[in-house]
């Protein structure tokens, strides 16, 4: 992984992650594509299930691409939705970072 | 918007609920056992009573609880709808409706009669319930006493109250451990699509007991292939608690349309399937959620909507649900889907958010004042009339190198065509919710009468005029009472004639040639003519000898006074019945005839115009005046030659024509424009198709042209003149009369044009 740490890209996810976020994280995701991506979720209020869906699709495309795709930060509300909602992501989030 | 409005679109949506109920069962009652149809039906009294407890409408909210508890039963296939429980279903239908119709009106009910139903509702309920058997007396009592009048209170509305299962998930704890229930919870990008939100879902779920989930991600595509609002993940759940099902199936109350969702009671903690998969526990501290009281909404109307949500849980039912027509009056302006009005607010919300979600494929409508589709015809209508003006200017003063002037207007006038069909189509309806009326009215007499009779209703979506189907339903109700009480024989008699002891009863509706034309059909003894003849004999209708035909006396049945029921009864026989028939048909343009077989039936046939807006016609010049012939009325034109006329008696004239003879009618002779009879070789006949069937040819003296007319009501404008249907504004700015051609051709059988004689002719 240390390896590839010069193409590392990071995205901040907005406080709001809702139905109409949904479309606009796909393509950011989709621009980031390719090369390695660390995710801050710290800022993040309320995530939907729509959200988390697009999310869990990238880091299952980071994984098929070989790449990494973490989570530096998550916040309260985002971590405490993944958990209601059965998602996990503690392997997602680095700890070594 | 005060409550007073709020109550009347209440009441509008109760209409089409109740109408939504009846077909619904009527397609029950013929067999379909489709899950939607039953949910149909279930939701229709299931929003009647929401939105009734919302406004205090404790009887109707009461009525409804019962019916919908019954309809439960059904939906849960504990009851199998077969044809003795669905008449109590289409007589909890009609209460229902009467009811609904008190609470608007202020009227009274037959309170014995819903009190009947709810005893048999009741009993239909409980029937089946499985528990019965179990542990007979006890455990029925109760749900009986929950679902019972008195009326119920603000707590009516939750499904718990009424639910069986609930019963049975409240017996249970005592004896063992909290239940574990197993949920899978598949949501469809419809439920996002609505502003639903499934981590809301969930994080209510967890609110009612011990809960471990497990996210089945199975279906997540890579994000290219990803579409991001769709709905991919699905929930396996088990949620340990004392709520039970019912309380489950509240937290999806509002998505139960937009998801799939299996609920399960795991009896056994071995045999738990849920415990092969990952199940992650859900942490009870979610209070960092509740902050959020909308997760995933865009639109600030949703957000208040979901905010509600909330606070109606705490707040009186009946403001809540206040709260929530608002915001469904809203959105029906702006036609975002229902399922985003406030949750909790009221039954009527997620009813109606549970039928948007079933005819999700339904084009989008809107509700708009009557008037104001009035005001725009009636402006269109000038229009018409503006531009037939300005295009007849232009052709006066026509000079050289107009052509292009010509162009725009011809473009002008197509236009304005186009304009107005499309302002005529707006009004246009589906004769469907007068049929559907019907349907009531022959139970109704069916039952007081003690026959048995089936409706068959055809062509219900045929569209006419709105003005015409408000006008129909009077008159087809006389028709439809008349058909069952007189139409058809006792059981018995029929049994004895080798019919089947159900009668039939035939209501048809179809587009012919630029009209509608509704046909009522009974399979009853058809009219017994010796009867009718001599009845009108004894009320000197006609004379002892008159000789007429069949058809002749089959008609005198729609004279004023006339009846011919050996007794007065409650449902027809006071001898108002076809007259009034007759003329509210004639009054709307149209014509009824008869047509009876003795012994097969009797067959009314109703022919309406589409529209009393505008109607396409013949300009014709009768001694130097301008008449309007309806041209759906004109077969075909000729020009007479001397040697086709014949002259019959001593002023009646015949034409040849191809062979046959047909009588010669002087217009301009009936109407009084001109003393003598005019030279029919200096004229047109115009060979006209009347009521009866014959055909008459209509003497004028030349046709001007073809066009669309703008009708303007003689009655309402001056007073009604014999032999005129209605007046129209010309391009010259003149006033054409338009001919009605039935009136005309009666009397031309030898009556004057008297209007109570004109009726007599024609009858």
């Amino acid at each position: 992984m240390a390896s590839k740490k010069t193409a590392q890209k990071t995205l901040s996810l907005a406080p709001v992650l809702d139905l109409n976020e949904a479309t606009a994280l796909h393509e950011k995701l989709l621009a980031l594509k390719g090369s390695d991506i660390v995710i801050d979720a710290s800022a993040v209020e309320r995530v939907g299930a729509l959200c988390v869906q697009v999310l869990m699709a990238g880091a299952k495309t980071w994984e098929e691409d070989h790449l990494s795709f973490t989570f530096s930060k998550v916040s309260d509300a985002f971590e405490k939705t993944t958990q209601l909602i059965g998602v996990e992501i503690d392997h997602l989030v680095a700890k070594e970072i | 918007m005060d409550m007073n409005e709020i109550k009347e679109i209440f009441f509008q949506e109760c209409e089409e609920q109740l109408a939504e109920l009846e077909s619904g069962l009527l397609k029950l009652n013929d067999g379909d056992r489709d899950p939607e149809t039953v949910n149909a039906v279930f939701r229709a009294v299931h929003s009647i009573k929401g939105g009734a407890g919302a406004f205090g409408l404790d009887d109707l909210v009461s009525f409804a609880h019962v019916f919908e508890t019954t309809l439960d039963c059904v939906r849960s296939n504990r009851l199998d709808p077969g044809p003795e429980v669905l008449k109590v279903m289409l007589k909890s239908a009609d209460v229902l409706a009467d009811l609904t119709n008190a609470a608007r009106d202020g009227g009274s009910v037959d309170e014995a009669r819903s009190r009947q139903l709810i005893k048999e509702l009741e009993a239909l309920a409980n029937g089946e319930v499985p528990q019965a058997s179990a542990a007979p007396a006890e455990p029925v009592a109760k749900p009986v006493a929950a679902a019972a009048p008195p009326p119920v209170n603000d707590e009516g509305f939750q499904p718990v109250a009424f639910s069986f299962d609930d019963f049975d998930a409240a017996e249970e704890p005592p004896l063992m451990e909290m239940p574990t229930y197993e949920i899978v919870f598949k949501p469809k990008s419809d439920l996002y699509a609505k502003g639903n939100e499934a981590t809301l879902l969930l994080r209510d779920l967890s609110r009612l007991g011990e809960m471990s989930i497990h996210c089945d991600m199975g279906a997540l595509p890579t994000l290219d292939r990803l579409s991001p609002e769709s709905a991919y993940f699905f929930w396996k759940i088990s949620l340990k608690t004392d709520k039970g099902e019912d309380a489950i199936r509240t937290v999806f109350e509002f998505a139960e349309w937009d998801c799939d969702l299996e609920i399960s009671l795991i009896e056994d903690e071995v045999a738990q399937p849920g415990e092969e998969l990952p199940m992650q526990p859900v942490p009870f501290d979610l209070s960092i959620l509740d902050d959020e009281p909308a997760i995933s909404v865009g639109v600030v109307e949703e957000e208040e909507q979901l905010a509600s949500r909330q606070q109606d849980r705490d707040a009186a039912v009946a403001a809540a649900a206040t709260a929530s027509n608002v915001l469904q009056m809203a959105q029906s302006a702006t036609r975002a889907p229902a399922e985003k009005a406030a949750p909790a607010a009221s039954a009527a919300a997620q009813s109606a958010a549970a039928q948007q979600a079933a005819a999700s494929a339904a084009t989008p409508t809107i509700r708009v004042d009557l008037d104001r589709v009035d005001r725009l015809i009636n402006l269109v209508g000038e229009l018409v009339i503006n531009q037939a003006m300005l295009s007849q200017s232009v052709v006066e003063n026509d000079t050289n190198g107009t052509s292009s002037i010509n162009m725009g207007l011809e473009e002008l006038q197509q236009l304005t065509r186009e304009i107005q069909d499309s302002v005529m189509a707006i009004r246009a309806q589906p004769v469907k919710p007068v049929f559907q009326r019907m349907s009531r009215i022959v139970r109704e007499i069916a039952d007081m009468t003690g026959k048995s009779v089936r409706l068959i209703t055809e062509g219900e979506n045929t569209e006419v005029d709105k003005t015409v189907i408000d006008k129909l339903a009077e008159p087809l109700t006389h028709m439809i009472r008349n058909a069952v009480d007189h139409g058809l024989e006792t059981p018995e008699k029929r049994l004895a004639a080798g019919k089947s002891a159900e009668g039939t009863v035939r209501l048809t509706a179809k587009h012919r040639s630029g009209r509608i034309v509704i046909e009522l059909a009974d399979d009853g003894a058809g009219i017994n003519r010796e009867k009718v003849r001599q009845k009108a004999i004894d009320n000197d209708l006609i004379a002892a000898d008159a000789n007429l035909s069949d058809e002749e006396i089959d008609n005198l049945i729609f004279h004023a006074g006339f009846s011919t029921a050996d007794k007065i009864s409650d449902i027809s026989g006071r001898g108002v019945g076809m007259d009034v028939v007759k003329r509210s048909i004639q009054a709307l343009g149209g014509r009824i005839n008869i047509s009876s077989k003795p012994g097969h039936g009797s067959v009314f046939t109703m022919s309406l115009p589409l529209t009393l807006a505008v109607l396409d016609g013949m300009v014709v010049t009768v001694a130097n005046q301008t008449l309007v012939v309806p041209l759906t009325a004109i077969v075909e034109t000729l020009q007479p030659e001397a040697s086709a006329i014949h002259s019959f008696g001593a002023n009646q004239r015949l034409i040849s024509i191809r062979n046959s003879f047909c009588p010669l009618v002087d217009v301009g002779r009936i109407l009084n424009f001109r003393a003598i009879q005019a030279n029919p070789v200096e004229g047109v006949a115009l060979l006209v198709e009347s009521e009866g069937g014959g055909q008459r040819a209509l003497m004028v003296d030349a046709i001007q042209g073809q066009r669309q007319v703008v009708i303007k009501s003689l009655e309402a404008n001056y007073t009604h003149v014999p032999g005129i249907a209605a007046a129209t504004i010309l391009g010259d700015g003149r006033v054409a009369l338009i001919l009605d051609v039935d009136a005309i051709v009666a009397a031309s059988r030898g009556q004057s044009l008297k209007p109570e004689m004109s009726l007599a002719a024609a009858g």
